[in-house]
Formats: C-alpha cells, structure tokens, sequence
C-alpha cells in the first residue's frame, strides 16, 4: 500500500512540477472551452464537452504511453523493476495515478465550463462522473497498451494524436454531421470520444437516463479492458 | 561464502549473444571488477544479476537465495546503480530518496534518517532539498548511488558509474566506493578504465564479446603468462648505434625507436636501467623524458584479444 502510494504521488508531482505539462492539461483546454463559449448557445454546449474529451484523451493516451517509456528511458522502470516492489503494485500505482489525473482534468474542466462560462448545467452529476470513469478508463487502456507495443514518445504522440483528433474531429462533435457521408458517419459510431461528448450533453442538458446509455458504456468499458489487458501482460513479459 | 554466486548465466538478443556463460563468485566485503570495451555484455551481466532480464540458460544466487526461485528474498539484498542515473528531475534529491526507499521495502519511520545517511555518504547533504534537474552530472550519479544505498544492500551492483564525468567528482565515486567496502559492502563493479579498475577491485574479470575471459587477483593476472616491461626513452640525438648498443644488453628483447621516441622491452626493465643510461651518455645523446611502464591490465587486454579495450 505504501509502495502504490508513493508510486502515485511521485508521479503526480513530477506532472504538476513541470509548467508545459500543466499548460496543456490545463491551461490550454480552458482557453479552448472559454473560445467555443462565443459560439452559438445550440453548438456551444457540445463543442465545449468536445473540447472536455478531446483534451482527457490526449492526457490519458500520451501519458500513460509516454509516462512508461519516459521512466524506461531513464531508468527509473527498471530501477522499480528491480526492487521488492511487485510488478501488479506497480501498476496498480500508475493507473491509479492516470486515472486521478484524467478525472480531474475532466472535473476542473466540467467546473469551469459551468462557472466561469455560463454553460446552462443543473442534473445529471453522478452519472455524469460515471460515464467520464468509463471513458477515462477506456483511454487509460488505450495509453497502456500502446505504452506495451509502442517504442518510441515519438509514435505515441502520433497515434495518440490520431485517435483523438479522428474521433473528435470527424466524430461529429464540433459539427454536426447528420447530412455527412456515410463514411464519417461510420466514424461517429465507433467513435468513443463522440460517444463520451453525446452521452455527457444528453445527461447534463437534457437529463436523459443513464439506462439508455448501457450499451455504449458496456462497450467502452470493455474496449478499455481488453486493452488495458493487452498492454499490461505486454509490459510485464518485457521486464 | 559468496554473497553472489554467478554459474554459467547466457543471455542472447535474437543473434546477438551478449552473455555466452559466465560463472563467477563475489566473496562478502570484495570489489569484484568487470572490465571491458564497450558491447562485452557487462550491462547485460548487471541486468541478469538484478532480475531485469531473464537468462536464457545458468543462474543466479545472492547470498543463499536463488534469484529465479525467491525473487523477492534475493532482491532485497541487492542494490543497483543503473548506467544513466534513474532518478526524477523534478523531484527534489530527497524526494527521490524516500520514494526509492519505500518501493524497496522501508518503513516510513525509517525513510527519514536512511535518507540523511546516504546523502552523508555521497556528500551531498547540503543539497537535499534541491531539484535533480539543478544537479551537475557528478552530482547525478553521486545522488544515482545513494539511491542504490537507501536499503542498506549487502551487495552493490555499479555500472559504470564514472563514465564523463569531471575528476573531482570521480574521485569522489572511487573513495565512496572503496569506504563502502570498508563497511563490508560487497561491490561488482563494471568499467573500461584500467586505471579505476586496477586502483579499485580486489578481483578483476576481464570480459570481452560475452565472455569472461580471465580472472582473479591483480597480481594473478599481471602476473599471467610471460610478461614484458617496457622502458620509453624520449632522446634527443639516438642514434642507430646507440639503439644496437642497448638491444645486445643482457635480458633487452627488443628495441624500437621513432622520432626520438625509444621503446625497450625486458623481462624485466629495472636491472638494465643503468646500462641504458651509461650509454645513452657515452653516446652524446640527451634524455628529454623516461618511463617505466609495467604490465597492467590494458596491455594484458591487448595480448588477451589483440584489440585495445577503447577502440
Ligand atoms: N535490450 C537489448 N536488445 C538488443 N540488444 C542488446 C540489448 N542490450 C544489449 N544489447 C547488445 O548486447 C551486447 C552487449 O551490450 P552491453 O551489455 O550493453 O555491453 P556493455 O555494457 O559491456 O557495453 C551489445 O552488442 C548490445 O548491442
Ligand atoms: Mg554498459
């Protein structure tokens, strides 16, 4: 317990004492949320959970892939590695810490949009929180896996970018798409970020019931696992 | 007792056989070298012996336990001292000693005076408090062995902890290293410099393309084989009468001279010092700079492999 402890907090202070990580965890999507407010009140609201997911999936994906080469590359990995500490602790310890960051990322950002930018929000909280776990957890898996299969910070940055900007992008939530081809459309679907920025307006604006929202919550949920899995056996069959 | 004891370890990438069996034991209170050029596996040997590879064939016992079969028992009397310092930039010196204190088993009562003693012992005390990312890399790799330290390990595993780095703080790590084994800390100790080496471990290897090649004592190993001394002569004025003269001197061998530069080698050099310098007197030639060089272990790994160890 005290091994996973310190494995969290060594590298939440190691993210909050650096100016350029916080900047584009933090400082970068309010800026964004705070441009998308001019926008008119009918797209404003999706576009500022747009910039919510797309930013915690850029955090989550780069970090957990970039967090575990950065420490291999200096050795602070293999240095865990050989010490009494267990492999599973030290896991446990890094997806804890992601996950923490990732949600309150997404926190911060969710109180912003509400009292700093006037977005109209009054129900839905809990489930709110649940569906970002979910999401968070997916990306988390997303991150670790390709932590497991990736070599370089290099390829992480340009998958991660990838992912996120496809799904967000063409996922219909800074535009709408229901007159778009087919094609982006498809990409809507599958895609978890627009899932996440739908489910999230639906619940927070028109209170929608988070019953109607199982299936795709299931599905992210599983997505995220089976990667999570993947990396995690991954990581641990290298050393 | 051994406090390790290494028995045919191997250890391959795809073609690449880095480690091709390897035995050797490392007695309590011992710095055990392993020399040689950069490729010869001494990182991947540290690597094996510290469980963050495993081996392809052999195996490794730390004082009783087997390293494969109780992981957990033998780690703990291990300590490592990585390469590149692995530490966290951000994170201030002590910070990063109690993190790597608790992921290696201490109690949080315990952190705070094991960090103060391993801060004394790389001298840096004063700097506790400072960021990593503010450390010259001296500093680093003095901060690198106190991580090693924190968990009072029997046996210290150090990897080229000297590589580019100013003298003052080299000399630092060698005193360091040799207290530390004053305190009967057993210590491997792998590097390319002859002199750190040959000043430092009280038993060298040699190792070269995944193989040990030779071991034991300083004095074994200088003492290996038919070994030559080699007087260099820097001269103004030699001659190639000169040079005839001193090769027929009894127990010379040979002589070689270019720009001014003469080199005779003996059995043993001392003894027909006064005759070359008669000599070279009588010759009227000057002597600019003379030096005696005994075997060491460079030239023994010359004649071992052909090669020098820096090419
Ligand atoms: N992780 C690795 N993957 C593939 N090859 C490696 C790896 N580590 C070391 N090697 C190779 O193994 C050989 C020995 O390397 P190393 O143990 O680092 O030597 P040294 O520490 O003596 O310089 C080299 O040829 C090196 O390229
Ligand atoms: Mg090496």
């Amino acid at each position: 317990m005290q091994k996973i402890l310190a494995i969290i907090s060594v590298g939440i202070r190691q993210m909050v004492a650096d100016p350029v990580q916080m900047m584009f965890l933090l400082a970068l999507p309010i800026l964004m949320t705070w441009v998308m407010s001019f926008l008119p009140v009918d797209a404003y609201e999706m576009a500022i959970l747009g910039v919510l997911v797309m930013f915690v999936a850029l955090n989550l994906i780069t970090s957990a892939g970039g967090y575990i080469l950065e420490e291999k590359e200096t050795g602070t990995w293999q240095r865990m590695r050989a010490s009494t500490t267990s492999y599973w602790h030290i896991i446990i310890g890094y997806f804890i810490r992601l996950f923490v960051t990732g949600l309150a990322q997404a926190l911060i950002l969710l109180l912003s949009s509400k009292y700093l930018f006037g977005a109209p929000w009054q129900q839905g909280y809990w489930a709110t929180v649940l569906v970002l776990s979910i999401y968070i957890f997916a990306m988390t898996g997303v991150g670790l896996f390709l932590a497991g299969f990736v070599k370089t910070q290099g390829q992480v940055q340009a998958l991660a970018m990838g992912v996120v900007m496809v799904g967000t992008m063409l996922g219909g939530v800074f535009f709408p798409i229901d007159n778009a081809s087919p094609f982006i459309r498809g990409i809507a679907q599958i895609s978890p970020q627009s899932w996440a920025a739908t489910a999230l307006r639906d619940l927070l604006t028109a209170g929608g019931s988070l019953s109607l929202l199982m299936g795709p919550l299931l599905w992210m949920g599983g997505i995220g696992l089976v990667l999570l899995a993947g990396g995690v056996t991954k990581l641990q069959m290298e050393g | 007792m051994s406090i390790l004891d290494v028995k045919d370890l191997k250890k391959s990438f795809g073609k690449n056989h880095a480690v091709r069996g390897i035995s050797f034991m490392v007695a309590p209170g011992e710095i055990f070298g392993i020399l040689g050029p950069n490729g010869a596996g001494k990182s991947t040997t540290l690597s094996l012996i510290a469980g963050l590879l495993r081996p392809d064939g052999g195996r490794v016992l730390i004082g009783d336990y087997d390293l494969h079969l109780e992981p957990q028992n033998a780690k703990k009397m291990i300590g490592i001292v990585p390469q590149e310092p692995a530490l966290y930039p951000m994170l201030s010196a002590e910070e990063n000693l109690r993190f790597w204190g608790t992921i290696n088993g201490l109690r949080p009562g315990d952190l705070a005076n094991s960090v103060k003693r391993v801060l004394d012992i790389v001298g840096l005390s004063t700097r506790a408090r400072d960021r990593v990312n503010t450390f010259s890399g001296g500093m680093k790799r003095r901060l690198n062995i106190a991580a090693g330290l924190i968990h009072q390990p029997r046996l210290l595993i150090m990897d080229e902890p000297t590589v580019g780095i100013d003298p003052q703080s080299r000399n630092h790590i060698l005193e360091t290293v040799a207290n530390l084994r004053d305190n009967d800390m057993s210590i491997v100790y792998t590097s390319h410099y002859v002199e750190e080496v040959e000043h430092l471990c009280d038993r060298v290897a040699i190792m070269d393309h995944g193989h040990l090649i030779k071991e034991g004592t300083l004095t074994d190993l200088l003492s290996h084989g038919h070994r030559h001394q080699t007087l260099h002569l820097h001269l103004h004025g030699s001659s190639k009468t000169l040079q005839d003269l001193i090769a027929q001197l009894p127990g010379v061998e040979q002589v070689l001279t270019e720009n001014g530069h003469m080199r005779i080698n003996a059995v043993e050099a001392e003894p027909i010092m006064p005759n070359v310098l008669q000599l070279v007197k009588q010759s009227g030639a000057s002597i600019s700079n003379i030096r005696l060089e005994k075997p060491n272990l460079e030239s023994l790994f010359l004649q071992l492999t052909g090669r020098g160890l820096r090419d």
